[in-house]
């Protein structure tokens, strides 16, 4: 196998774990089966509220194979509730004790009451269903609008109603605004709950041996992890090692904070057996990822400038979670008025529970439905207005000669381009051509519809008082040899970052990309971090390993000056030099490592631990209390074309376009991976994607005959072009290139399906919209 | 538990193995080849694909007793030592992978076929690999590997 000529940064060498994924030598989690591993399963509610009355293990206990059965008031006694990723207290919101098994009341179908292990996974599940719950069953409810309601049944008895928390944002007079604009606009937009679903379903595996616990698990997160599992079990966390096994995808689904966690490395401790876990899929299909509605206003000038916004979010996260999926819908908020010069905001925020199962973090993280009601906020106005969509977001955008730029909610975007995206999106798609075939097609009664939607996707984050943190931490360590190990606190749940940082690593060391290893995923060996999300890895993931790697190649230059008694020495293609003369990298870190008092007053290490915090941040609340707590903002912008069926109500994709600047590329190729999944899970929630609930709570929607995601003949080929400009605030220009796509897919084709059906004048309401939802959107305004 | 005899990569195997045991439980835990995965075991995402008798089939929807006496073929069988198949090669080139989850059904899947179509379009392409799910790439990428893979083989 040859490699590819450059390694270096902008280079698009392939993936460095390809070998042992292609061949199934890669070991995911559930891969491992350690002697003497038993299983468990879990027992889950099958009401979505009621209080427990007992629970019955009797049956269970004395099924084939079994070698214990846990409840919830057992657990008790052993563990501690499950600490937060972001705890709601921390930002003035209602909180709760999360278990990992109920005690004495459920809130969702689904919750985890009791767990059984056995010698057989079948044993365990056999087992499971012999768990008897005696329930007092209490009202439900499903809905965040009637939850809202004063005499609504309330999830948690100590909290006076079912809201989280309410959340105002943004700055100056909206109301004034839209009194004295031109038109006045107002729209709704609901998303149904769509899930991100892996391939590969979460599991933990625990063992321990005397006081000391390893955890495999297929998580992002391994050192929020440990510290959990310290914090619940009691444990000291030296005597914890988490080791994040190959992820078969994640999408913020494996971010930590579950019950499952805890409950598994207890059930090793009581079974004194290394005990296994993995959920089936109808298990993953109860995290949701979305479920919102928003209700909006826009007040525009004639020119489509648009003056003032108002908008009033009602966020349904199902239960509370001690995931960091709750805390979504905040970013939905402060997204807006994305990349739009719109000084005068006003978002209204509900995070509501009800008695569904928790959402859990997904790719977007909320600011996927930021983008959907601005861009149907455009396409409205205009549409009102009697302008073309693309020229209302270019009057609108903010000009690329004004960033920084503050928005009314808080947040300062670093850099950008916008009216750049559009001309390139436009210029892709052939806007003109697309409307002179729609017309044509018109003429004979056939729908064609393009739709666009802009996307400003804020990265890398840093929340204060939580485990979203903005720095990390990478170890660069050259041995004897030569060769370079990097242990960096950044995880690459299946994107590539390990492949990014080893070519970050090997461009500024000097040497071939090859002699680069990377270690991720362990507590024991790589230094304290935060793990993947908010697409953070290459920027802080990269960026320290950057500074890492700086500190390495000095130091082989001073060596190289001692060696060749050179004034100027460099390092390049794996060689030391200077002076006309040069000595292979491996020598001198020999020379250095074997011969250290031969060589000179020089300290013999080839090793450097760096952590990177990016710029941009800002805690301290300005004087409208907004805090910026992203560095870096990628934007991108979407065009879909669609043919919709007015008969069928089917909605074909015949093309898309993405015009992606996440500033400076490490692997293009990598980053265009990442835009294409984004932009697959966002046309799957636009169009297919709904998990859907009976009237008692509980999922209908629990296999992939049901839950429709995305297959290959349904998705078009993504054309991408790229911009690119740099970040002045991270190290190599880069900002996060992981999420970018949900939000601007789902807003091209809620607007590509309405444009599809303007002759009908029908109006887009709500996501998804599959087959039956178009048809009603018609059967709507036919006469 | 009653005895079955499968040929796997070549290797003749007999596995003791419960009545209700799935193929793709057998595979992975008695045989002890992990390249084979689990997803949804309703026979949706492909990733437990496995060649049986010539033909790919989801494994999880298979009781191993049924395929008593058969040939099977998985992932592990498409390399020859360090040298990958091209299929794989094309995968690798085109990044038509991310995580690697799905790998064992793509990689079976688009070399059957290749086999049985050397110079599939789009549409065939498509049609092939409707039956397993990447929730990663967004397929544009596994659809170039499979066309790559077939140029490279013709």
């Amino acid at each position: 196998m040859s490699a590819p000529a450059r390694s270096g940064i902008g280079a698009s060498p392939r993936k460095r774990d390809g070998a042992e994924l292609l061949t199934g030598r890669a070991r995911f989690l559930d891969d491992h089966r350690p002697e003497g591993l038993l299983h468990a399963a879990v027992v889950r509610s099958e009401i979505a509220h009621g209080r427990i009355r007992s629970v019955d293990t009797t049956a269970a206990s004395a099924a084939p194979g079994v070698v214990l059965v846990l409840t919830g008031e057992q657990a008790a006694r052993h563990a501690g509730p499950v600490p937060y990723f972001i705890d709601p207290a921390a930002r003035g919101g209602n909180r709760t004790d999360i278990r990992c098994l109920q005690v004495d009341k459920v809130v969702y179908a689904g919750q985890p009451v009791a767990a059984v292990v056995a010698h057989t996974r079948e044993q365990a599940q056999a087992a499971a269903r012999l768990v008897r719950v005696d329930h007092e069953v209490l009202p439900h409810v499903l809905d965040a609008h009637d939850a809202l309601a004063p005499d609504a049944p309330r999830l948690y008895d100590d909290w006076p109603g079912n809201v989280v928390m309410h959340n105002r944002y943004g700055t100056g007079d909206p109301d004034a605004r839209l009194a004295e604009a031109d038109v006045v606009v107002s729209g709704e937009v609901r998303i149904a709950r769509s899930t991100t679903a892996p391939i590969e379903p979460r599991g933990y595996l625990a063992s321990w041996q005397g006081d000391t616990l390893t955890m495999h698990a297929s998580c992002q997160n391994p050192h929020q992890l440990r510290w959990m599992l310290a914090t619940a079990l009691g444990v000291d966390e030296g005597h914890i090692r988490v080791v994040t096994a190959k992820i078969g995808g994640s999408f913020g689904l494996k971010m930590q904070g579950y019950p499952e966690e805890t409950l598994v490395a207890l059930l090793s401790k009581l079974a004194g057996a290394p005990v296994k876990w993995v959920e089936d899929r109808r298990e993953t299909l109860l995290a949701g990822a979305r479920e919102q509605t928003h209700r909006f206003r826009v007040g525009a000038l004639a020119d489509g400038r648009i003056t003032g916004l108002v908008n009033e979010i009602v966020a349904d996260i199902g239960a509370l979670t001690a995931q960091a999926g709750w805390a979504m819908p905040n970013m939905s908020a402060t997204t807006q008025p994305s990349g739009y010069r719109i000084p005068d905001c006003r978002i209204e925020l509900d995070i509501v529970v009800t008695n569904k199962p928790p959402n859990s973090a997904a790719r977007g993280f909320g600011k996927d439905a930021a983008h959907l009601v601005m861009e149907r906020a455009m396409d409205l106005v205009a549409r009102e207005l009697g302008l073309d969509p693309a020229d209302v977001r270019r009057r609108n955008f903010v000009p690329a000669g004004e960033f920084p730029y503050r928005t009314s909610t808080g947040l300062n975007i670093d850099s950008g381009d916008f009216h750049g995206l559009l001309d390139k999106t436009l210029d892709t798609v052939d806007y003109p051509g697309v409307r002179r075939r729609q017309a044509e097609l018109r003429e004979h009664g056939r729908y064609l519809g393009v739709g666009l939607g802009f996307e400003l996707t804020p990265e890398s984050s840093d929340s204060p008082g939580t485990f979203v943190s903005g720095f990390d931490t990478t170890t660069v360590r050259m041995s004897v040899t030569g060769m370079v190990t990097v242990l960096t606190g950044v995880t690459s749940p299946g994107g590539g970052n390990d492949t990014g940082i080893a070519q970050i690593v090997a461009d500024e060391l000097g040497i071939p990309l090859a002699w680069v290893e990377l270690v991720q995923g362990d507590t024991d060996r790589c230094p304290n971090g935060f793990g993947n999300f908010s697409g953070r890895s290459m920027v802080v993931g990269g960026g320290s390993a950057t500074l890492a790697a700086r500190d390495v190649r000095a130091k082989l230059v001073a060596v190289g000056r001692l060696l060749l008694g050179a004034g100027e020495v460099e390092v390049r293609a794996g060689m030391v030099c200077g002076d006309g003369r040069e000595l292979p990298v491996p020598e001198v870190a020999r020379a250095l490592l074997t011969r250290a008092f031969a060589i000179g007053d020089i300290e013999p290490v080839l090793e450097s631990t760096r952590a990177y915090k990016p710029g941009n941040i800002n805690h301290v609340p300005d004087e409208f209390g907004r805090i910026q707590p992203y560095p870096t903002y990628s934007s991108s912008l979407h065009a879909a074309v669609v043919d919709v069926d007015a008969e069928t109500g089917k909605v074909t994709l015949l093309d898309y376009v993405m015009a992606h600047d996440c500033g400076t590329m490490i692997n293009p190729a990598l980053v265009e991976g990442q835009a294409r999944g984004a932009v697959a899970m966002g046309l799957g929630s636009a169009l297919s994607e709904q998990l859907r609930f009976d009237a008692d709570g509980r999922l209908l929607s629990d296999r992939f005959k049901s839950y429709l995601v995305p297959r290959a003949g349904d998705l078009p080929l993504l054309r991408m072009v790229h911009q690119v400009t740099p970040s002045p605030f991270t190290m190599h220009g880069n900002k996060g290139a992981g999420e970018a796509g949900v939000g601007g897919a789902q807003a091209a084709v809620a607007n590509a399906v309405e444009d599809a059906l303007a002759p009908f004048g029908v109006t887009v309401r709500s996501l998804p919209l599959t087959p039956p939802a178009v048809l009603a959107l018609i059967d709507e305004v036919r006469p | 538990m009653t005895t079955v005899r499968l040929t796997v990569n070549g290797v003749q195997r007999e596995i003791d193995v419960a009545p209700g045991t799935l193929l793709v439980h057998a595979i992975r835990e008695q045989v002890g080849l992990t390249g084979t995965h689990v997803g949804c075991l309703t026979g949706d995402c492909g990733a437990c694909t496995v060649v049986v008798d010539g033909a790919t089939t989801k494994s999880c929807s298979v009781l191993a007793h049924s395929a008593d006496g058969a040939t099977v073929e998985t992932v592990e069988s498409l390399a020859d030592g360090e040298e990958l198949h091209p299929v794989q090669r094309a995968f690798w080139d085109e990044f038509g992978f991310q995580c690697g989850f799905c790998l064992p059904g793509m990689l079976l899947t688009a070399k059957e076929l290749i086999e049985s179509t050397p110079d599939p379009d789009d549409a065939d392409i498509h049609r092939a690999i409707n039956g397993n799910l990447c929730r990663c790439t967004g397929y544009n990428t596994i659809v170039a590997a499979v066309r790559r893979a077939a140029k490279e083989a013709s």
